[in-house]
């Protein structure tokens, strides 16, 4: 979750309205707000939205949807004269790059923080953890141009952030902390991402760790952009919500030339859109300039162009705009989700039950009839429960999680009875009889079967009263049986029947072992039924 | 007053006559037992009619051993009236009841051993343990030692004495009804119309019965089943499906790329298992990767078949939502379903690895994003939480994205699952041209509002006491003034 800490004061200026105003709007483009404390707010925004993971971010944001500044916000970049090279091995480690020089800065200790969230943030929600972007801030006057971003042999040293002594990058990974955390991103390579200055100073160790010779403080005035990745895409858009949230906040924006191409490039990208498209999909009557009037307050650049056309300048720092229906979105969002005329739909239909649920009713409707409550249990076990408690083989077909939260948890249930014997020992306090059943769904093999247990415990529970119920529940269920041998070692012998339909195995009842019995810390006698409800006539195949 | 039983009016007839008696007397009077004489008695008592008191008596008995030692003497006093001047251990020891009695001597200090020679300390008796011995008394220090020694035993017999009050005198006078009462009308007396004569007993009615439940289904799934019944109702055609998915169907086909957050071993339960991919996979990769046909850019870069194939738990039903879109491309559609989804998640409170998802769809010609809210709306409406609101959403298969909210008291307005319209992106490579409406909703937070829970885990485990005392009648208005 990116949840970005908003002071009052800063918002209130950049946005240039007071906290109550835009605190109560806020939500209505897409946040919930988390906390409110003294001097600030904590708000929770989406992640399709990394633009808006700043101060400035939201400030311009919310200025369009205030009403209060609407229209593409324009930003100028002239060229420093600084230029970038690639090392052409980087090709196969990490190929992607962005640069930018950002001037005119005024940090203090607050800012450098605010900086150092946003950039958090995007690596989490743009970054994928780092592994597709990552962003380093230097202090340019620390550093003498052109740069280099190589690929470096692993024996390389330098002084790494929050380090005095130097350390080779094999070490960086091993000893610092921001080494160990994203080691296995770059692990397999034979040489490394490295950046180096003209004079072979290191600036940055992406996607690890930056330079302490590099180190932004409150002194420094010009900064060095890196981003680093996997896609360019990325790359580029994360370098362009960090520049133009910086112009936001007063830098000046300066170009860098990586191979003969200038960074950034904050210039928008295009979008012609229907507006008939857009009604349609809202179901809001608008006129083009209408849609264009809202589309300037989400911050885009828009103009008709006829009737049925809405010219759209797409922001540069707007990752999330793929396809018309998304700046169809924001027409909806700056309309205001509490504004809709709502409606139900008129689609006609007949409602229809799924037939496995039809069954599963008609089995609750059985037990409780005969005095049995439902249980719910988890679907998830382990083979401990399912098998072993139960003295019954465990099988090679069961599919096992590959990373299990637990050893409680390893597989899903292929029977229920088990489950429900665990549920007797949650009770076992609780009054005698006690007469459970549970009823749902168990894998066999890949496939989803669905399956009925029920269970019954007091002092005269028997075989009996288990084949007396088990052919009240076959016979209201319509499955022709017969009762036959069990070698089911979780019963007792000549105390147990399996069911046969056709000849096949569905079912099996009879009394518990009493090993069964002590392996769920059970004290009186059980009786016990399982049913794999395919065996219904008519039951819905897959 | 409530009516006296048959046997309640034979007491104080008897009583009328007795004035006050003790509970065996009037069983002989009565020609029952004792015990049930006083449990008469306390029903009357009840009435304010009798007086019931409990009067404990105690009394002492002598064991075997005691009773030798009422002729003989204790032990110690036997041995004691042995020592002389000069008295030696051997003398002594040859006595039966050397060993007690020695032993109680050198205990209480009335002796010492010097050499061999036995010596009687000066003015030491045993008179006050004799006496404790004949005349016990209870609680006094000698009488409670015999009892731990065995000597004594003390016992307790609790008596009844039973007597009429004035309005149990007065009662009486006016008469007493005292035919006969039947507790049971059987087959004989209503062939032989013997029971228009038959005095019937009348029951107690502000007597509480014996507790019994019913068999019944669980408190969850009958909420499950009252949203069934509502989807059903509002003509919705229900869903069901597997629990293992392939990752194409759980997030391919929701064009959640594949470096996606949430694909990951961490949130995710996968199998070592691989499905394989259905027909038109190409289409759904052209999506990924560059948009297909559509205005879409798509994600960029390689889309890979092989992750496409790895089998998981479902993460969700809309896994099943598109493949029943796949089947149905067609208009009209309006589906739903309720199932299990599993999550990678640490059992606490408020979370457990599986939990039930509703899911919905409404795919149709001209349906849009105000019918999805109209739909939202009535849905919490008819679940009993008529405020509703909406905030823009966000997730990766819908465009417009919603958070409907509701109010709920005590909480404020509280978050209800998400909605929005499918992409095309989700849509397009299964040929379905109309907009899909779709929605889902945690359907265990309804639960823990509706069943007041505080823990999420008595659904799963549940505490069969609360089972037996959820009532199958709950309706939402009740639940939601909490």
């Amino acid at each position: 979750m990116a949840i970005i800490s908003l002071s009052y004061k800063y918002l209130e200026r950049l946005t240039g309205t007071g906290r109550e105003t835009i605190l109560q709007r806020l939500p209505m483009i897409g946040s919930e707000v988390e906390r409110l404390e003294e001097d600030h707010a904590d708000v929770e925004f989406f992640p399709n939205r990394p633009d808006l993971f700043s101060v400035e971010g939201v400030a311009r944001a919310m200025r369009g949807f205030l009403g209060i500044e609407t229209g593409l916000p324009k930003y100028s970049v002239r060229p420093s004269g600084i230029r970038f090279t690639i090392d052409s091995k980087l090709e196969a480690i990490r190929p992607c790059l962005a640069s930018a020089v950002i001037r005119n800065i005024a940090f203090d200790d607050e800012s450098i923080l605010s900086v150092m969230a946003l950039q958090e943030a995007l690596h989490w929600a743009v970054g994928r953890g780092r592994s597709k972007v990552a962003i380093g801030i230097h202090d340019l006057d620390t550093v003498v141009p052109p740069f280099h971003y190589v690929a470096s042999p692993r024996g390389r040293t330098f002084v790494p952030l929050d380090f005095t002594e130097e350390l080779t990058l094999d070490g960086i990974l091993e000893q610092h902390p921001k080494g160990r955390d994203y080691a296995k991103i770059v692990r397999d390579f034979p040489l490394f991402p490295l950046i180096t200055d003209d004079e072979d100073h290191v600036c940055s160790f992406p996607p690890i760790i930056n330079g302490e010779r590099t180190r932004v403080t409150t002194g420094t005035k010009n900064i060095l952009l890196d981003v680093t990745g996997t896609d360019q895409r990325a790359v580029n858009v994360a370098a362009n919500i960090i520049c133009t949230a910086m112009a936001e906040a007063g830098a000046i924006i300066e170009s860098v030339e990586i191979n003969g191409v200038p960074f950034p490039d904050l210039a928008p990208t295009e979008r012609m859109v229907s507006v008939r498209e857009c009604c349609d999909l809202i179901g809001v009557g608008l006129t083009a300039p209408q849609m264009a009037g809202l589309l300037e307050k989400m911050r885009f650049g828009a103009q008709p162009a006829g009737s049925d056309r809405v010219r759209v300048q797409v922001p540069c720092y707007r990752a999330d705009i793929m396809h018309d229906w998304d700046l169809f979105e924001d027409v909806a969002i700056a309309y205001g989700y509490e504004n809709f005329a709502v409606e139900v739909p008129p689609t006609f239909s007949i409602g229809t039950e799924h037939p496995v649920n039809a069954v599963a009713t008609q089995v609750r409707m059985i037990l409780a009839g005969l005095g049995y409550l439902e249980m719910m249990p988890f679907t998830l076990t382990n083979e401990r429960v399912l098998c072993d408690q139960l003295q019954r083989p465990r099988s090679a077909s069961t599919l096992h999680l590959m990373h299990p939260i637990s050893e409680e948890y390893t597989v899903v249930r292929t029977e229920i009875l088990p489950l429900l014997l665990e549920m007797l020992q949650v009770n076992r306090h609780r009054e005698l009889p006690q007469r459970l059943f549970a009823t749902g769904d168990a894998l066999s093999d890949l496939c989803t079967t669905q399956r009925l247990a029920f269970v019954s415990t007091h002092p005269a529970a028997d075989f009996s009263e288990v084949y007396a119920h088990a052919a009240a529940v076959l016979r209201e269920l319509g499955i022709a049986y017969s009762a036959e041998v069990s070698a089911d070692a979780a019963f007792i012998e000549g105390r147990r029947a399996d069911i046969a339909v056709a000849g096949k195995r569905v079912g099996v009842f009879g009394e518990i072992q009493p090993a069964v019995l002590t392996a769920f810390e059970l004290e009186q006698p059980v009786a016990a039924f399982e049913l794999d409800l395919r065996a219904v006539p008519g039951y819905p195949s897959r | 007053m409530a009516e006296l039983t048959f046997n309640e009016k034979r007491l104080l007839a008897a009583l009328v006559k007795e004035k006050k008696s003790n509970a065996e007397h009037l069983a002989s009077l009565l020609n029952a037992t004792p015990e049930a004489v006083v449990q008469w008695a306390h029903l009357a008592m009840d009435k304010g009619l009798a007086k019931v008191e409990r009067i404990v008596e105690k009394a002492f008995e002598y064991t075997d051993e005691g009773k030798t030692y009422l002729q003989n003497g204790l032990p110690e006093t036997q041995i004691l009236h042995l020592i002389k001047p000069g008295t030696t251990l051997a003398d002594l020891q040859g006595h039966p009841s050397f060993k007690i009695g020695f032993g109680q001597l050198r205990k209480k200090g009335f002796i010492r051993v010097e050499g061999a020679v036995v010596i009687k300390n000066e003015g030491t008796s045993t008179k006050a343990e004799e006496s404790s011995l004949r005349n016990p008394v209870s609680g006094e220090p000698h009488t409670k030692e015999l009892i731990k020694r065995g000597i004594l035993a003390e016992s307790e017999t609790v008596r009844y004495a039973i007597s009429i009050t004035a309005d149990g005198i007065a009662l009486a006078q006016q008469g007493l009804d005292l035919k006969e009462e039947i507790g049971t009308l059987t087959r004989d007396q209503i062939l032989s119309g013997a029971w228009k004569t038959a005095n019937l007993r009348r029951y107690d009615i502000k007597k509480l019965p014996k507790t019994v439940y019913p068999g019944k289904s669980h408190p969850y799934q009958r909420l499950i089943d009252e949203m069934r019944l509502i989807l059903l109702e509002m003509g919705f055609t229900e869903m069901h499906g597997e629990i293992v998915q392939s990752a194409f169907w759980n997030f391919d086909a929701l064009f959640q790329p594949q470096d996606h957050p949430a694909r990951e071993m961490q949130d995710t339960f996968y199998l070592k298992e691989e499905a394989p991919l259905p027909e038109r996979w190409e289409c759904l990769r052209d999506m990924h990767e560059h948009g297909g046909d559509t205005s879409s850019t798509g994600w960029g870069g390689k889309w890979n078949p092989k992750k496409a194939k790895q089998c998981v738990l479902r993460t969700h039903t809309t896994s099943l939502s598109i493949q029943y879109l796949a089947t149905h491309p067609e208009p009209p559609v309006k589906a739903f379903c309720i199932g299990r989804v599993y999550r990678r998640e640490a059992i606490d409170p408020t979370h457990t690895p599986e939990f039930e998802q509703l899911e919905g769809i409404v795919m149709d010609k001209g349906v849009t994003f105000r019918h999805l809210l109209g739909f939202l709306k009535e849905f919490y409406c008819r679940m009993g939480f008529s405020d509703v609101r909406f905030r823009p959403g966000f997730f990766p298969y819908t465009e417009p994205s919603v958070e409907p909210e509701i109010w709920v008291d005590g909480l404020g307005w509280v978050e209800m699952g998400g909605a929005g319209v499918f992409r095309q992106e989700v849509t397009a490579p299964w040929g379905v041209q109309c907009p899909v409406l779709a929605w889902g909703l945690g359907v265990s937070r309804v639960a823990m509002l509706r069943l007041g829970l505080k823990d999420l885990r008595q659904l799963y485990q549940s505490d069969l006491e609360w089972i037996r005392n959820s009532p199958v009648h709950a309706p939402a208005e009740a639940a939601r003034k909490t």
